[in-house]
C-alpha cells in the first residue's frame, strides 16, 4: 500500500524536476550575465585591449572576488551602461539576434575554458610527474625499475638522462656509445683482412750499423718523414752554426757525424770533410792548411788526435770566414808548431807515470816476498811445536797403557789366589762339621740310651699341666659370658629406670646406644633395638602416669564429641557439646560399645596397668572420637613397642646366662 | 626427684601439627573468629548501604549481619564436615 502510494506520488514528482532545472539554468544564466558585465566586455563590438588584458592577470594572481574592481574605462563604462539596456531583452529568448549576442558566447566559453584548463593542468601535471619520475628514477634504483617497467617511454627517457650524465662524467668516451652496438641489434662490425699485425721479414737495406737509422739516433726518425732538405737545414745550423752555409750540399753525410760521438777517432772520415772545407774557402783568401793528424808525432794517441781535431775545427772555422784577412795565420802557425811541444810534454808525463808505476810494483813485490817468507817461517815453527807436543802425548799414553795393564794383571793374580784360599778353607770347614755331627750323634745315642725312663715321666707331667691350663681357660670364657649378660641386664634395667623415673618425656638415645654397644653383635638385641620407632627414642616416651594423665584430657574432648552423628555440621557439634554436659558418666567395666562405656573401660584398664588392652579399647572408637584420640593412641603404641623391645632384650640376656656352660 | 629433673628436657611444643585432642577446639576457635569478622563486615556493609541508599533504615544492617553470619556458618559447617571423614588425598577413586 505504502509502496503503491510512493509510486503514485513519483510521477507527480517527475515533471517537477525538469521544470525546476530550466528555472535554475535561467537563474544561473541571469546571474552569470550580471557578473560578467563587470569584468568582461565581450558583447562590446569594439573591445579595448587594456581591461581584457588586465583581467586575466588579476585572475591568475589574486582571486577575482577579493580584488576591488578597477574603475571601468570610459568605453567599458559605456558598455556597462548599455548592458542594462540590453538585459531585459536577453531574459526571454525573443529574437535570434539578441540571443546570439549576449547569452550564446557565454555558455561555451566557460566550457571551453574549463576544458582548456583541464587539459592544461593535466598536461602540466603529467609533465611534472613524468619529469619527477625520471629524476627520482635516476636517484632511486627501486623506483627506476618500477618506472622503466610500467611507464611508457620511461625507459628511453631515463636512458637518455643517464647517457647525458655519463657523457658529462667521462667526456673522453663521449663519442662511443656505452653499450655495444650489437646489443641494440645493429650491423656487425667487419674487420678488413689486411688490418692488424702481419708477420713479415724485415728488409735489410742497410745491414751495417754505421749507416744512419733508428739505432744510431732517434733524432733522425722524424726528419726522414718530411722533406729532407728542409729538416736538415736547421739541424746543421744548430750543431755548428758557423759552417751552416757551405755545408748545405753535404747534408746527407753530416748529420750522422754530428750526432755521433765527437770523442771517437774517425780516421777514415775526418780528413775528407776537412779537405773539402778547404776547397770552397780557398776562393776568397789564403786558406790555412789544417794539420794532418796522421803525420803528427804520436798519432796513435787519442789525446793528440783530440787536440789536432780541435785545432782543425778552429782552422775550418777561420777558413769559412770570408771576412778574415790572414790575421790569424801567424797565431795558427804558432799553434801548429806548439802541437809538437804538447805532444812531447804528454810523452814526458807518460814516461813519468810509467816509472812511478814500476816503482810501486817493485815495492809491492818485495813486500809480498817478505810476507811470504814470514808466513813460511811461522808455519815451520807451528809444525815443529805440534810434532813435539804429539810426541810427548804419545809417550804419556804408552806409559799409561802399560801401567793399566800391569795393574789389571796384578788384580787378577790376587783374585785367583784368594779364590784358591777360600776353596781350601771351605773344604776344611766341611770336614770339621761332619766330624762334629758324627760326634754329637754318638753322644746323643749314648745319653738317650741312659735316660729313657726319666724323660717319659717329664712328658706326662707337661701334658697334665696343659690340660689344666685349658680347663682354666674354659672357665674364663664362662666367667666372661656371665659378665656380658650381667652388663646386658644392667643396661636394660638402666633403660627401664630412665623411662620410669622421668617427669616429662625425654630422649633415651644414650641409654639405648649403651645397650646396643654392650650387646656387641647379638642379632636378637640389634633386631629388638631396630624394631623401636626412631621417633620414640629421639623424642622420648611418656611413662604410665603421664599416659593416664593425658588420657583424662583426651577423654574430656572425646566425650564432647561423643554424640556426633556421621558427617556432622556446626549445629550437631553444638548440640553434642551441650548434651555431653548433661550425660551420665559410666564407671567400671561398663558394657556396651558407646563412647562413654569405652572410655570408662579404658580408664579402668589403664589404672590396672594393662596398657595393651586400653589401647585396644580406644582403637575401637569411631568417627570424631577416634580422630581426637589418634595422638594418644600412637603414643601408647610407641610405649608398647619400647616395652616389648626391652622385654625381648631382657629375655635374651636371661637366655644367654642360661646358655652358658 | 622433682627438683633434680633437668628443666630443659621439657618437650618443645610443635607448632606444625596440633595435638589430635585439640583439633576440635581449634576448629571452634576458627569458626568463632571467622563468624565475628564476617558478621562485622556484613554489618558494616549494611550500615554503609543503609546510610547511602536506604535513608538510615535498620534492616540493611540486619541483612548484612545475616549475610556475614551465614557465610561464616557455612564455612564452619564445611570445615567440620570435611575433617570428620578420613581424608582421601592421594587415593584413587574407582568408579563402577
Amino acid at each position: 500500500m505504502l509502496r503503491a502510494s510512493i509510486l503514485r506520488a513519483r510521477p507527480a514528482l517527475r515533471p517537477i524536476a525538469p521544470g525546476a532545472r530550466p528555472q535554475r539554468r535561467v537563474a544561473q544564466r541571469f546571474y552569470a550575465d550580471g557578473k560578467k558585465l563587470g569584468d568582461t566586455t565581450i558583447p562590446n563590438p569594439s573591445p579595448t585591449v587594456s581591461p581584457t588584458n588586465a583581467s586575466p592577470v588579476e585572475n591568475a594572481a589574486i582571486p577575482p572576488s577579493d580584488v576591488p574592481k578597477p574603475p571601468p574605462a570610459p568605453e567599458a563604462a559605456s558598455a556597462t551602461r548599455s548592458a542594462p539596456v540590453a538585459q531585459p531583452a536577453t531574459t526571454p529568448p525573443t529574437g535570434p539576434g539578441s540571443a546570439s549576442v549576449a547569452p550564446d558566447p557565454q555558455p561555451p566559453k566557460p566550457k571551453k575554458r574549463r576544458l582548456r584548463r583541464l587539459l592544461f593542468w593535466t598536461v602540466l601535471l603529467s609533465t611534472l610527474g613524468y619529469a619527477g619520475g625520471v629524476w627520482y628514477s635516476l636517484v632511486s634504483d627501486n623506483f627506476h625499475d618500477f618506472f622503466t617497467e610500467y611507464i611508457p617511454f620511461g625507459e628511453d627517457a631515463v636512458a637518455y638522462f643517464e647517457e647525458r650524465e655519463f657523457r658529462k662524467r667521462f667526456p673522453g668516451r663521449a663519442g662511443q656509445p656505452r653499450l655495444h652496438p650489437q646489443v641494440r641489434g645493429e650491423n656487425k662490425v667487419t674487420i678488413p683482412g689486411k688490418s692488424g699485425l702481419t708477420s713479415r721479414v724485415a728488409d735489410h737495406d742497410g745491414s751495417d750499423l754505421a749507416a744512419k737509422g733508428p739505432h744510431v739516433s732517434a733524432v733522425d726518425a722524424n726528419p726522414q718523414s718530411g722533406p729532407p732538405a728542409q729538416t736538415a737545414a736547421p739541424k746543421v745550423g744548430s750543431d755548428d752554426p758557423a759552417t751552416g752555409e757551405p755545408k748545405k750540399d753535404r747534408v746527407d753525410e753530416k748529420p750522422t757525424e754530428s750526432a755521433s760521438h765527437h770523442l771517437l777517432p774517425k780516421d777514415e772520415k775526418k780528413p775528407e770533410p776537412a779537405k773539402e772545407t778547404k776547397a770552397p774557402a780557398a776562393a776568397p783568401a789564403q786558406p790555412i792548411m789544417p794539420i794532418d793528424h796522421l803525420n803528427v808525432p804520436q798519432a796513435g794517441e787519442p789525446v793528440v788526435q783530440d787536440v789536432v781535431k780541435i785545432v782543425n775545427d778552429i782552422i775550418t772555422v777561420i777558413n769559412a770566414d770570408p771576412s778574415r784577412a790572414s790575421k790569424y795565420d801567424s797565431t795558427l802557425e804558432k799553434a801548429k808548431s806548439d802541437l809538437g811541444k804538447v805532444v812531447s810534454d804528454i810523452n814526458l808525463l807518460k814516461e813519468n807515470l810509467r816509472k812511478s808505476a814500476e816503482e810501486k810494483i817493485k815495492a809491492a813485490h818485495s813486500e809480498f816476498d817478505a810476507a811470504a817468507k814470514e808466513l813460511v817461517q811461522r808455519l815451520d815453527h807451528q809444525m815443529q811445536a805440534q810434532e813435539t807436543h804429539w810426541k810427548e802425548e804419545y809417550e804419556n799414553e804408552r806409559e799409561r797403557l802399560a801401567q793399566s795393564y800391569r795393574e789389571r794383571l796384578q788384580a787378577e793374580l790376587d783374585a785367583a789366589k784368594k779364590v784358591y784360599e777360600q776353596k781350601l778353607k771351605n773344604e776344611l770347614l766341611e770336614q770339621s762339621i761332619s766330624l762334629q755331627r758324627s760326634f754329637a750323634s754318638s753322644v746323643r745315642d749314648q745319653v738317650e740310651a741312659e735316660r729313657d725312663g726319666r724323660l717319659g715321666k717329664l712328658n706326662e707331667l707337661s701334658s697334665s699341666v696343659h690340660e689344666l691350663e685349658e680347663l682354666t681357660a674354659e672357665w674364663n670364657s664362662v666367667v666372661d659370658a656371665n659378665l656380658k649378660t650381667q652388663h646386658l641386664v644392667v643396661a636394660v634395667e638402666a633403660v627401664k629406670a630412665a623411662l620410669e623415673n622421668q617427669i616429662t618425656p625425654r630422649p633415651f638415645i644414650t641409654e639405648l646406644a649403651a645397650l646396643k654397644e654392650i650387646a656387641a653383635d647379638d642379632p636378637v638385641v640389634s633386631a629388638a633395638v631396630a624394631s623401636i620407632n626412631p621417633a620414640a627414642y629421639q623424642r622420648g616416651i611418656p611413662n604410665s602416669a603421664q599416659l593416664i594423665d593425658r588420657f583424662r584430657r583426651v577423654a574430656q574432648e572425646v566425650r564432647k564429641a561423643a554424640l556426633l552423628p556421621e558427617d556432622a555440621g556446626v549445629a550437631s557439634h553444638l548440640a553434642s557439646l551441650a548434651m555431653s554436659k548433661v550425660l551420665f558418666r559410666k564407671s567400671g567395666l561398663a558394657v556396651g560399645q558407646d563412647v562413654e562405656a569405652v572410655l570408662a573401660r579404658t580408664e579402668v584398664l589403664l589404672e590396672e596397668g594393662d596398657l595393651d588392652a586400653a589401647a585396644r579399647e580406644m582403637n575401637g572408637l569411631q568417627g570424631w572420637a577416634k580422630v581426637l584420640s589418634k595422638d594418644w593412641l600412637s603414643e601408647c603404641r610407641r610405649v608398647l613397642e619400647v616395652r616389648q623391645a626391652l622385654d625381648v632384650v631382657a629375655t635374651e640376656a636371661r637366655l644367654q646366662s642360661l646358655l652358658v656352660d | 626427684m622433682a627438683d633434680e629433673s633437668p628443666k630443659p628436657t621439657a618437650p618443645v611444643p610443635r607448632t606444625t601439627r596440633p595435638m589430635s585432642e585439640a583439633l576440635l577446639n581449634e576448629k571452634w576457635d576458627r569458626c568463632l573468629s571467622s563468624m565475628l569478622i564476617r558478621s562485622g563486615l556484613g554489618v558494616s556493609f549494611g550500615v554503609v548501604f543503609s546510610v547511602l541508599l536506604f535513608k538510615r533504615r535498620a534492616w540493611p544492617a540486619w541483612v548484612g549481619l545475616g549475610f556475614g553470619a551465614g557465610r561464616a556458618w557455612e564455612e564452619c559447617d564445611n570445615s567440620f564436615k570435611r575433617t570428620a571423614a578420613p581424608s582421601k588425598d592421594g587415593l584413587r577413586v574407582m568408579r563402577p
